[in-house]
C-alpha cells in the first residue's frame, strides 16, 4: 500500500505529498480522467459481449451524427445545466446540497399547479408565471434544509438526502390522490395546458427555451459569484467560515440564501423539463437529474462554464446510448456507470496531483 | 380500527417484523460505527449495501448456495471498502464527494451489471431465489406470541444483534479499539506514539464496508429474495443517522436501529389493514423522523473529532 | 558525562527550504541541553528528525555509541526516545491512562488497566505529580496537560527526552515546577533537550546551549560562560536593541469601556466573568495571562463574535454590546487575530481579495451589488507597497506568501480600518525577530497617532516593553491592573496563577 508520509515503497521511489498540488496535474486532471473513464467502458462493453469500437460509433453517432442527434444531445443536456449550477452555487459555500433532486421535483409540483391554477392566461404570461412558481417551489425545498443547519445545526447532506426521499412520497400522493387524470390507468396527471408548454427552438426538434434560459442562469450564476459582494461572501465562505464569521459576514444569512438561490434553480430545471418535453407530470419522469447535476457540477470544476461544458458531455452520453443500444445490445445502463466512473477518476487524479515522485 | 391495533397478533406482528426490518440497517450502522471511529466519514453506505446487495445475489443465483451469496456480499462490500480507503486516506480526497460518487457508482454499475447479466426485462422473467427461512428455535419458538417475537428470527438477525456486545467490547477494552477510538479524535497522538495509522484506518474502512455489504446481501437473499435496481432505497443513508442518532455508542445504535425497524415494519403491517390515510405518510414516516433526529442530535455530540478530516504527518 | 545522542551533519531539505543544514551537535547524559534559535530556525524540524517523524535528507545519528537509523516514532521510542510536542498530541475525549497507554508496546490485546494504572501512579509519585487517571483530558488544565504528555515519555522509559516550548502555555510558577522535576531527572541520569526560543529559561535552566540560525548550527557553548547578549547576537546575527522608545502619554479619554462582562465559552462554561476595564486614546493596554483564561472569548465579544450573556461595552460612549460584527468594523475598530489563518485570512483569496475582506460591501469597494475592482486594485496596490509586502502581484493567492507577510496583509487591513481603537491578539507570534519589531514599531506608531490599543500577548517582555498599562486576566476576570513602568515579572506572574495580593 502508498503511505502517504514519506513512507519507502518497495521501490526505489518514494511518493511525496507536496504543499501545493501541481497545476500541470490539476489541468491534466479532466482528459486523464475522461480517458480512463473511456477505458473502463470498454471493458464494460466487452463484457457485455458487445464490439468496442461499434458501441463507441454509435454512442459517438447517437449523440452528434447528425443535426437533429445534436440537438436531442442538448435537449438531455439542459436539466443538467440547471442542476450542476444549482450544485455549483452550494458547493462554492460549502454547503453540500444534496437534495437538487428533492428541489426539481419541488419546482415540478409548483410548476403544474401554477398551470392549473393560471390556466385561463395566454401563453405569454402563462410561461413565466409557470416558471416563476417553479423556482419559488425548488426554493422552499431549499430554504428548509438551510433553515434546519443554521438553527440546529442538522448536517445537509443528510436533510437533503431525507428530503428528497419525502417530497417523491409527497408527488405520489399527489399523482395518486388529487391530481390524478381520471381517465388513465397509470398514476399521473392530465395532460399539460397547451399554453404552458415551451415553445421548441428549431423545428422538428425537442429543443426548447428551457436550453436558453439555462445559458443565461449560468452566465448570471458567473456575474454572482465571481462579479458580487454576495458571491464573494458565497466563496469567503466556502473556503473559511471561520474567518468569514470573524469579518462581519453574516453566515446564517448566507447560507439560507445559498439554498435558496440552488434550489430555486434545481427547482427551474423541474419547470422548464416538465413544460418543456413531458407531456404530463408523472413519478419517475425526472429521477436522477439531481445526482448527476452533482457530477456535472464536479467535472466542471464548479465553474458556470464548465458545468455548461460538463452538462452537454454527459447528455451527449445519454442520447448516444441509445443508439448505442439499438445497435449493439449494450445496455443504456452503462452511462450511468460511466458518469460516475468519471468522477471516481477526476477525484483520483487531483488526488494524485498532490503527490510527486521521488527518488529516494 | 384501533381494536384491530391493539390485538396481541398485530403488535407482535409488528415487533417480530421490526427485528427482521432493522437487520440491514443495524449491520450498516454498526460498520459505519468503527469506519467513523476511525475518522473517515464514509458517505457511500448506500453504494457499499447496494453493492453488497447485488453481489451476494448474483452469487446465490449462481452457485445456488445462500450463504455463499452472504459471504460474497461481504466481499463485494470489502472491494468498495478498500475504494473508499483508497480515496479518504491514501489519497486525502475530499471525503463527502468520494461517497456521493461511490454510491452512483454504485448504482450505475448494478443496474448495468444486472441488465448484462440477465438480460431480462422489467416486467417478466425476473430471476429470483428461495431466500433464507427464519431459524425456529426448539421448543422456545413455540412459546406463545414471545416465541414468534424472539425465537423465530433469522440467523443473520441473531449475528446482527450478538455484533452489537462484540462491538462494544472490541472498542472498549482492547488494544485495538483503544487505538481506534484515538484514531478517530487525534491521529497525530497515536503517529506519535508509533502506530501504523494507515493500516489501521484501512482496516476500519474495509470492516464498515463490509458489514454494510452484508447488511444489502440480507436484504437480497433474505427479505426479498430478489434484486431491484435501487433496493436499498435510503437504508444506507438511515444507517448514517443511526451512528450519529446513537451518538457513535454500540448501544444506542442498536436502540436507534430498532425504532427504524419498528417504523417499516408498522408501515408494512398497517398496508393489510386498509385504512384511510394515505400510504405514502407512512413510507415517508422514517425519513421525517430522521430528520427530527438530526434536529435534536447536535446537543452533546460525541462525533469523533477528526471525523472526516484527512491526517498529515506534516 | 558521556554522549547520550549524538549527529552528524544532519541535514533536512524540504522542496522549498534547507530547515537544517549539517548540524552536528550531541546531549550528555544528565544534561539540560537547551536548543535556541529563532522562530523557523529549524529546532522543530532537528527534534522531528531525532524522533522519527522526519527522516533526515543526509547525515547520521548516534545514540548511546551506535549508530541507528530512525524512521518512525515507534523506531524512536524503542530506542529510548521521548519527545513532548509543542502541541499537544492528546486525545480530549478519552482519559488521562487511556492516553499514556494507547499505542505502547507493553499494551496487550486485553488492556490491563489495573496494572497500568500501578505503573503510572509510581512514577507520579517519584516526580512529585498529582493527576487523577481517570479524568478526561478535556477536564484537565493545560499545566497538567503538560504532565501527562510527559509522563506519556516517562512511561515508556524514555532515556532522551525532547520538550518542544513546553513552557509556552505555562505560568511563571508551573514552569518553575517542571524546570525542578527536568532537574530531578537529570541526577538520574536522563538526557534532556530543550527547545525554546526565550532566553530567560535558557540561563536559568540549561547546562549548554546550542543557537541554530537558518537552519545551521551556530555554536554551542555552556551556559555558565555566555550572556543573554551574546546568545542573542548569535540567535540573530546583529544587535538587537531591547528598549523600545515612546514618544507620547496617553490620553485621559478613553475609547473602550468594559464593564461586567460575562459571556459563556464554547463548552457551556461561563467564560467571562465579569470582566472590566478601560481603555485610553493614545495607550497600549497589554493583557496578560496564560491562554485560556478567557483572552480569546473576551476579544470575540468585542468584535460581536460572540454574544455576551450581560455587561456593556462602550465604544467612545456607544453602546456596542451585542451588535454586529460588521457594525463594529464599521465605527472604526480593527482586530488582528490570535489565529491569523482561522481568523484573519483567507487562504485561497488573493492579497487584493483579502485586503478588502470586511468591507466588500461598503461604498469603496463596491457600486450596487457589483464589486469595483479598479478601485479594490488601486487600494491594493497602495497597501502593499506602504506596508512593504513580498508578493509577486495583488492577485498571488495569499497562501503562497510566508507567515509574515500574511501577517502585514491582515496589519495593513487593520490599522487602515482602526479609526478609534485596536484589538491585538498575539500580533507577533511565531514571526521573526525582524518581523516582530516592525510590527511593534506599528503599534507604536498608531498609539502615537491616538489610537487604543488592546494587547493580549504571552510573551511578558514584548508586554514590558510596549504597554503603558497592564490588566492580568485570569479565569474569566481582571484579577489585577498595574503600571507598567513599575511592574515586576514575579509580580504579573503571581497574578496570572491567579494569587491575588489580598490573599495571605
Amino acid at each position: 500500500m502508498i503511505g502517504v508520509d514519506e513512507k519507502v515503497t518497495k521501490l526505489t521511489f518514494k511518493f511525496q505529498r507536496r504543499t501545493e498540488p501541481s497545476r500541470l496535474g490539476q489541468a491534466l486532471a479532466v482528459p486523464v480522467a475522461l480517458v480512463a473513464a473511456l477505458a473502463v467502458s470498454s471493458i464494460l462493453i466487452r463484457a457485455a459481449g458487445a464490439n468496442v469500437a461499434e458501441a463507441l460509433e454509435a454512442m459517438y453517432l447517437g449523440a452528434f451524427g447528425s443535426q437533429n442527434a445534436l440537438l436531442e444531445t442538448l435537449v438531455q443536456a439542459t436539466p443538467l445545466i440547471f442542476t450542476g449550477l444549482a450544485v455549483t452555487v452550494a458547493f462554492r459555500a460549502r454547503i453540500w446540497n444534496i437534495g437538487a433532486e428533492g428541489q426539481l421535483v419541488a419546482g415540478a409540483i409548483t410548476a403544474y399547479w401554477a398551470s392549473v391554477t393560471f390556466s385561463g392566461l395566454p401563453s405569454i404570461a402563462l410561461i413565466p408565471t409557470v416558471l416563476f412558481f417553479a423556482t419559488v417551489g425548488g426554493a422552499l425545498w431549499g430554504i428548509i434544509p438551510g433553515y434546519l443547519k443554521v438553527r440546529f445545526e442538522a448536517d445537509e447532506i443528510i436533510v437533503t438526502v431525507l428530503l428528497n426521499y419525502v417530497i417523491q412520497y409527497l408527488l405520489s400522493y399527489l399523482l395518486s390522490g388529487p391530481w390524478r387524470d381520471p381517465n388513465a390507468f397509470f398514476i399521473q396527471t392530465r395532460l399539460l395546458p397547451e399554453a404552458a408548454t415551451l415553445p421548441i427552438l428549431f423545428s422538428k426538434s425537442r429543443l426548447h427555451l428551457g436550453f436558453v434560459i439555462a445559458l443565461t442562469v449560468a452566465f448570471v450564476a458567473y456575474v454572482l459569484l465571481w462579479k458580487t459582494s454576495l458571491g464573494y461572501e458565497i466563496r469567503a465562505l466556502g473556503y473559511r467560515p471561520n474567518v468569514a464569521r470573524h469579518k462581519g459576514i453574516n453566515v446564517a444569512k448566507t447560507i439560507v440564501l445559498v439554498m435558496a438561490i440552488s434550489g430555486a434553480i434545481a427547482g427551474l430545471a423541474g419547470g422548464t423539463e416538465l413544460f418543456g418535453i413531458h407531456p404530463r407530470l408523472r413519478l419517475d419522469a425526472m429521477h436522477g437529474f439531481g445526482f448527476t447535476g452533482i457530477l456535472v457540477a464536479l467535472l466542471g470544476r464548479l465553474h458556470p462554464g464548465g458545468v455548461v461544458l460538463a452538462a452537454i458531455l454527459f447528455g451527449a452520453l445519454v442520447n448516444g446510448s441509445s443508439r448505442m443500444q439499438i445497435v449493439t445490445g449494450v445496455p443504456v445502463a452503462l452511462v450511468y456507470a460511466i458518469q460516475s466512473i468519471v468522477i471516481l477518476f477526476l477525484m483520483a487524479a487531483d488526488g494524485l496531483s498532490r503527490f510527486q515522485l521521488r527518488k529516494r | 380500527m384501533m381494536s384491530d391495533l391493539l390485538q396481541a397478533t398485530f403488535v407482535v406482528g409488528v415487533l417480530a417484523g421490526m427485528f427482521r426490518v432493522a437487520t440491514p440497517v443495524l449491520f450498516a450502522a454498526l460498520g459505519e460505527l468503527i469506519t467513523e471511529r476511525s475518522g473517515v466519514l464514509n458517505l457511500g453506505v448506500e453504494g457499499c449495501m447496494l453493492v453488497g446487495g447485488f453481489v451476494g445475489f448474483l452469487v446465490a443465483i449462481l452457485s445456488g448456495s445462500l450463504w455463499a451469496g452472504v459471504a460474497a456480499s461481504m466481499a463485494g462490500g470489502a472491494v468498495m471498502g478498500i475504494l473508499v480507503a483508497f480515496m479518504s486516506t491514501t489519497l486525502k480526497v475530499e471525503q463527502i464527494v468520494t461517497g456521493l460518487s461511490l454510491n452512483l457508482f454504485a448504482s450505475g454499475i448494478t443496474f448495468y451489471w444486472y441488465r448484462v447479466v440477465f438480460r431480462s426485462d422489467e416486467i417478466t422473467n425476473i430471476p429470483t431465489i428461495t431466500p433464507f427461512r427464519p431459524i425456529e428455535i426448539p421448543f422456545l419458538s413455540e412459546i406463545p406470541y414471545l416465541g414468534e417475537l424472539l425465537f423465530s428470527q433469522y440467523a443473520l438477525t441473531y449475528l446482527a444483534l450478538l455484533l452489537v456486545p462484540v462491538i462494544w467490547f472490541l472498542l472498549y477494552r482492547t488494544k485495538q479499539g483503544l487505538h481506534l477510538r484515538c484514531l478517530g479524535e487525534n491521529p497525530r497522538a497515536l503517529d506519535m506514539r508509533g502506530v501504523n495509522v494507515t493500516r489501521l484506518q484501512y482496516l476500519a474502512v474495509v470492516f464498515g464496508c463490509m458489514m454494510a455489504g452484508l447488511g444489502g446481501g440480507f436484504l437480497t437473499t433474505v427479505s426479498v429474495g430478489l434484486f431491484i435496481p435501487g433496493i436499498t432505497a435510503g437504508r444506507g443513508w438511515l444507517a448514517i443517522v443511526i451512528v450519529i442518532a446513537g451518538n457513535w455508542k454500540p448501544q444506542q445504535i442498536l436502540a436507534a436501529a430498532l425504532i427504524f425497524g419498528f417504523l417499516e415494519s408498522l408501515q408494512l403491517n398497517l398496508r393489510g389493514l386498509g385504512q384511510e390515510l394515505p400510504y405514502q405518510i407512512f413510507l415517508a414516516l422514517p425519513y421525517i423522523v430522521a430528520i427530527a433526529i438530526l434536529i435534536r442530535g447536535r446537543m452533546r455530540s460525541e462525533a469523533p473529532l477528526s471525523l472526516g478530516v484527512p491526517y498529515l504527518r506534516e | 558525562m558521556e554522549t547520550l545522542i549524538r549527529t552528524e551533519e544532519l541535514t533536512k531539505r524540504f522542496p522549498r527550504v534547507v530547515a537544517n543544514d549539517a548540524i552536528s551537535l550531541d546531549v550528555r547524559y544528565g544534561e539540560i541541553h537547551c536548543l535556541l534559535g529563532e522562530n523557523g530556525a529549524g529546532k522543530s524540524t532537528f527534534s522531528e528528525c531525532l524522533y522519527g517523524a522526519y527522516q533526515p535528507t543526509a547525515g547520521r545519528i548516534f545514540f548511546m555509541g551506535q549508530q541507528v537509523q530512525i524512521s518512525s516514532p515507534a523506531d524512536a521510542i524503542a530506542l529510548g526516545i521521548g519527545m513532548v510536542h509543542q502541541h499537544f498530541v492528546l486525545v480530549p475525549p478519552l482519559t488521562v491512562i487511556e492516553n499514556i497507554i494507547a499505542g505502547t508496546s507493553s499494551l496487550s490485546q486485553l488492556v490491563d488497566y489495573r496494572r497500568a494504572e500501578e505503573e503510572i501512579l509510581q512514577l507520579c509519585d517519584q516526580y512529585g505529580v498529582e493527576l487523577d487517571l481517570y479524568a478526561k483530558i478535556r477536564q484537565l488544565s493545560v499545566g497538567e496537560q503538560q504532565w501527562v504528555e510527559i509522563l506519556k515519555a516517562l512511561y515508556v522509559k524514555a532515556k532522551l527526552l525532547i520538550l518542544d516550548e513546553p513552557t509556552a502555555v505555562l505560568t511563571p510558577q508551573e514552569s518553575d515546577k517542571l524546570f525542578d522535576v527536568l532537574q530531578e531527572m537529570t541526577r538520574e541520569g536522563l538526557g534532556i533537550l530543550f527547545i525554546t526560543h526565550k532566553l530567560k529559561e535558557v540561563m536559568r535552566v540549561s547546562d549548554r546551549v546550542s543557537v541554530l540560525r537558518k537552519g545551521k548550527l551556530v555554536a554551542t557553548v555552556d551556559t555558565a560562560s555566555t550572556t543573554k547578549e551574546e546568545l542573542t547576537k548569535m540567535m540573530v546575527g546583529r544587535e538587537i536593541v531591547f528598549n523600545v522608545e515612546k514618544e507620547t502619554i496617553p490620553s485621559v479619554e478613553p475609547v473602550l469601556e468594559i464593564s461586567d462582562l460575562r459571556a459563556m465559552g464554547d463548552r457551556e462554561q461561563e467564560a467571562l466573568k465579569g470582566v472590566s476595564l478601560t481603555l485610553h486614546k493614545g495607550e497600549i493596554l497589554a493583557l496578560a495571562g496564560v491562554a485560556g483564561n478567557g483572552q480569546k472569548e473576551l476579544y470575540e465579544v468585542l468584535m460581536g463574535v460572540r454574544s455576551a450573556s450581560s455587561g456593556k461595552v462602550l465604544l467612545q460612549g456607544e453602546d456596542i454590546t451585542n451588535k454586529p460584527t460588521s457594525y463594529i468594523m464599521s465605527r472604526g475598530v480593527g482586530h488582528i487575530p490570535g489565529d491569523r489563518l482561522n481568523e484573519g485570512l483567507i487562504t485561497e483569496f488573493s492579497v487584493a481579495e483579502n485586503l478588502i475582506l470586511g468591507e466588500q460591501r461598503s461604498k469603496s469597494y463596491s457600486s450596487g451589488p457589483l464589486l469595483d475592482f479598479k478601485k479594490i486594485k488601486e487600494i491594493a496596490r497602495s497597501q502593499i507597497s506602504k506596508f512593504d509586502i513580498v508578493t509577486p502581484s495583488e492577485d498571488t493567492s495569499s497562501g503562497t506568501l510566508s507567515g509574515g507577510n500574511q501577517q502585514k496583509v491582515i496589519l495593513a487591513r487593520e490599522f487602515q480600518r482602526c479609526s478609534l481603537c485596536l484589538l491585538a491578539n498575539q500580533p507577533t507570534r511565531g514571526l521573526d525577530i525582524g518581523v516582530i519589531e516592525y510590527v511593534h514599531r506599528q503599534l507604536l506608531s498608531k498609539r502615537a497617532e491616538g489610537i487604543g490599543i488592546l494587547l493580549a500577548s504571552d510573551d511578558l517582555d514584548e508586554i514590558l516593553d510596549l504597554a503603558d498599562r497592564i490588566v492580568v486576566i485570569y479565569d474569566g476576570r481582571i484579577i489585577g491592573i498595574l503600571d507598567a513602568s513599575d511592574a515586576k515579572i514575579e509580580e504579573i506572574g503571581l497574578l496570572m496563577a491567579g494569587v491575588e495580593e489580598t490573599d495571605p
